[in-house]
C-alpha cells in the first residue's frame, strides 16, 4: 500500500487563500509544482502530498478515502451532505450565503411574485431557506456566473456566496437576505480517521497548527 | 473504494467461497455460544420505512427484507409469548443506499440477545461485546479495532435539557461530524447552548483506550451519566483482560450512529485504514416495547458484504485463508 497521506486542499477562492497561510510550514506546497500543471503536489513533509481539487469534487475524494483530510468550504459541505467528520472550523474563507437582486428590488418585491425563479448553485441551502420563509420559487439551477442571470432575466435574483461583494456591486446587485455563512472547514475521511487516529490526528493537528502559526 | 454497478452483486468464485466460509464460520461461533438460527422470510408484508425495496404482490404491497433486527422483531413478537434468549442469522437483506457505492443487497450475520424487562443488561452486553470480540480472528483479519460507546451519552442530556425534534437531529449530525463547532451553531440562541457544547467538546476530546472515559469528568452532564460512565467501566474492566491479540480496544464518547435506534451501550468494529465499519450494533431497549413486548435486547451485525470488498480491495489486511 502507498504511505504516503494525502490532503486535499481546494483550488479557486479557498485555495488563493489557503497556500500563502501555509509557506513557511511543515505543510507548505512546493513551489515549482504549484507552477506547473500538476496536481499532486509534494509538501514540505516527506510522506505527505497535497491533491488540487474543484471544491466540488473535494469532498468525495475524501469520502472515499482517497485523501484523509481535506478543506472545502462548509456551503459545499452543507450542499453535498457526504459522510465526512468535520474536525474544524478553520475560520479564513468567510463568506456569506445571500439573496441578491437588482439594486431597488426588496426582498418584499420578491416575495410578492407570482412566480419566482431563482438562479443558484446552492440549490438545497436554497430550498431550505424557501422552506423556513414560506414561499415557492423555481430554482434555476447555474454552476457559475450566477450574477448575470438577473440582468439577462434568466431569473428575478440569485443566492450566490458573497464575501466583499465587489462583484456584486459591479454587476448593480444588492444583498437582500443573508441565508447563512461559510468558511472554511478540515473535513476527514470517517473511516481513516476512526480506523487510524493515531496516523491521521497528528496530521490535522500538524495542519492545525500551521494554519494558526500563520494567523 | 470497490464499485458494483448494478448495485446487486454477483459474487464470482472466489467472494462466493468466501461468503459461505465467513457464514459458516460465525454461524458455528454464535451456535456454540448457544445462539439458535432464525431466518425470517426474505419478504416482508408489514408497513416497510423509506429505502427498503417495495414491490406489488398481485393487490399487496410488500417488501424485500431491509434489516435483519426488524424482520426478527416481528417474527419474534408474533410466535412466541416468551422471547428466546438468543438468536442468530445470516442473509440478504435489501436496502436502497445512502451512498452512491453502497450495493443495495448486503450480506449480513448477526445475533440478537433478548431478555425479559427489568433483567439486569450489564452481563449481556459484554457477552455480545466478547463474541464480537471473536469475530475478526473468525475472519482472518491481521488487526482490528473494536469501539465501545453508548447512545445515552448524547440521548440523555438532549432529553434532559428538552431537545427532541429538528434540533436535537441538528446536534445529533453535528456530533456525527465530530464538528463541536456546529453543535454551537445549531444551538445558537438557546439556553442549553453553551452546555450542550461543552458536552460535546468533552465527548470528542479523546478516541483511544479505557483513559478516554476520564474526558467525561469535563462535560456539564457528568453527574447525570455517572450510570453509564460507570457501565462502560465495568464493560472495559470485563473486557482488557480477554482481548485478543491484535484486536485493540477503544473508547468512542461520540459514537451517534443509529442515535434514533440504540438505547445504551454500542459496539463498533473497525480494521486499520477500512472506509466503513465491519460490524455495528449495541442495545436497543424501545424496539420490542413498541410492538408491545416488554423485552430489552441488544445484538450486533458483522457487514460481510463490505468485508467481502475489503477483501478485494485490501487483500493485505488479511491472513492467507488456510
Amino acid at each position: 500500500m502507498n504511505q504516503t497521506l494525502l490532503i486535499a486542499f481546494p483550488k479557486g477562492r479557498l485555495g488563493d487563500e489557503l497556500v500563502p497561510l501555509l509557506a513557511g510550514t511543515p505543510l507548505a506546497l512546493d513551489a515549482a509544482a504549484l507552477k506547473s500543471r500538476v496536481l499532486r503536489i509534494p509538501t514540505a513533509t516527506p510522506g505527505v502530498a497535497a491533491l488540487l481539487l474543484k471544491g466540488a469534487d473535494l469532498p468525495r475524494y475524501v469520502a472515499a478515502g482517497v485523501a484523509s483530510l481535506g478543506i472545502v468550504g462548509s456551503d459545499t459541505l452543507d450542499e453535498m451532505d457526504m459522510d465526512l467528520l468535520e474536525l474544524a472550523d478553520l475560520g479564513f474563507g468567510a463568506c456569506r450565503l445571500s439573496l441578491c437582486a437588482k439594486a431597488g428590488v426588496s426582498l418584499d418585491d420578491l416575495r410578492a411574485k407570482p412566480h419566482l425563479r431563482l438562479a443558484t448553485k446552492f440549490p438545497k441551502a436554497t430550498e431550505a431557506w424557501l422552506a423556513r420563509e414560506d414561499l415557492t420559487a423555481e430554482l434555476v439551477p447555474l454552476s457559475s456566473s450566477a450574477e448575470l442571470a438577473p440582468l439577462l432575466g434568466l431569473a428575478d435574483a440569485i443566492v450566490d456566496l458573497v464575501q466583499t461583494g465587489g462583484t456584486l456591486k459591479a454587476h448593480g446587485l444588492v444583498e437582500t437576505a443573508i441565508l447563512g455563512r461559510s468558511s472554511a472547514r478540515l473535513v476527514a475521511a470517517r473511516g481513516a480517521y476512526l480506523s487510524e487516529p493515531g496516523r491521521i490526528r497528528p496530521l490535522a493537528d500538524m495542519l492545525l497548527g500551521a494554519l494558526k502559526a500563520k494567523r | 473504494m470497490a464499485v458494483r454497478t448494478p448495485h446487486f452483486p454477483d459474487l464470482l468464485f472466489n467472494s462466493a467461497a468466501r461468503l459461505r466460509r465467513w457464514e459458516g464460520a460465525l454461524m458455528g461461533h454464535f451456535a456454540a455460544h448457544g445462539y439458535r438460527e432464525l431466518h425470517p422470510s426474505l419478504v416482508l408484508r408489514e408497513t416497510v420505512p423509506e429505502g427498503a425495496l417495495r414491490f406489488f404482490d398481485g393487490d399487496d404491497l410488500v417488501a424485500l427484507r431491509w434489516d435483519f433486527t426488524v424482520a426478527l422483531a416481528g417474527l419474534l413478537t408474533r410466535t412466541f409469548p416468551a422471547p428466546p434468549d438468543r438468536v442468530a442469522y445470516a442473509g440478504a437483506v435489501f436496502r436502497r443506499p445512502v451512498q452512491p457505492w453502497e450495493a443495495v443487497e448486503r450480506f449480513e450475520v448477526g445475533c440478537e440477545r433478548i431478555q425479559p424487562e427489568g433483567e439486569p443488561a450489564a452481563e449481556a452486553d459484554v457477552e455480545l461485546a466478547r463474541l464480537l470480540m471473536a469475530v475478526p480472528g473468525l475472519l482472518g483479519l491481521k488487526s482490528a479495532i473494536l469501539h465501545l460507546g453508548n447512545a445515552a451519552l448524547v440521548r440523555r442530556p438532549l432529553e434532559a435539557e428538552g431537545l427532541f425534534g429538528e434540533l436535537a437531529d441538528a446536534v445529533v449530525a453535528a456530533l456525527s461530524r465530530r464538528a463541536p463547532h456546529r453543535v454551537r451553531e445549531a444551538l445558537d440562541g438557546h439556553p442549553s447552548a453553551a452546555r450542550l457544547t461543552a458536552h460535546a467538546e468533552a465527548l470528542l476530546s479523546e478516541l483511544d483506550g479505557p483513559g478516554t472515559l476520564g474526558a467525561l469528568a469535563a462535560s456539564p452532564y457528568a453527574t447525570l451519566l455517572e450510570e453509564e460512565m460507570h457501565h462502560m467501566d465495568r464493560a472495559l474492566q470485563a473486557l482488557l483482560p480477554i482481548l485478543p491479540p491484535n484486536l485493540e480496544l477503544r473508547v468512542d464518547l461520540a459514537d451517534v450512529a443509529g442515535l434514533g435506534f440504540y438505547t445504551g451501550p454500542t459496539l463498533r468494529l473497525w480494521a486499520p485504514g477500512a472506509q466503513q465499519e465491519l460490524a455495528a450494533g449495541g442495545r436497543y431497549d424501545r424496539l420490542f416495547p413498541g410492538l408491545g413486548r416488554p423485552w430489552q435486547a441488544a445484538g450486533f451485525c458483522v457487514r460481510l458484504s463490505r468485508l467481502l470488498d475489503l477483501a478485494v480491495t485490501r487483500p493485505d489486511l488479511f491472513e492467507e485463508p488456510r
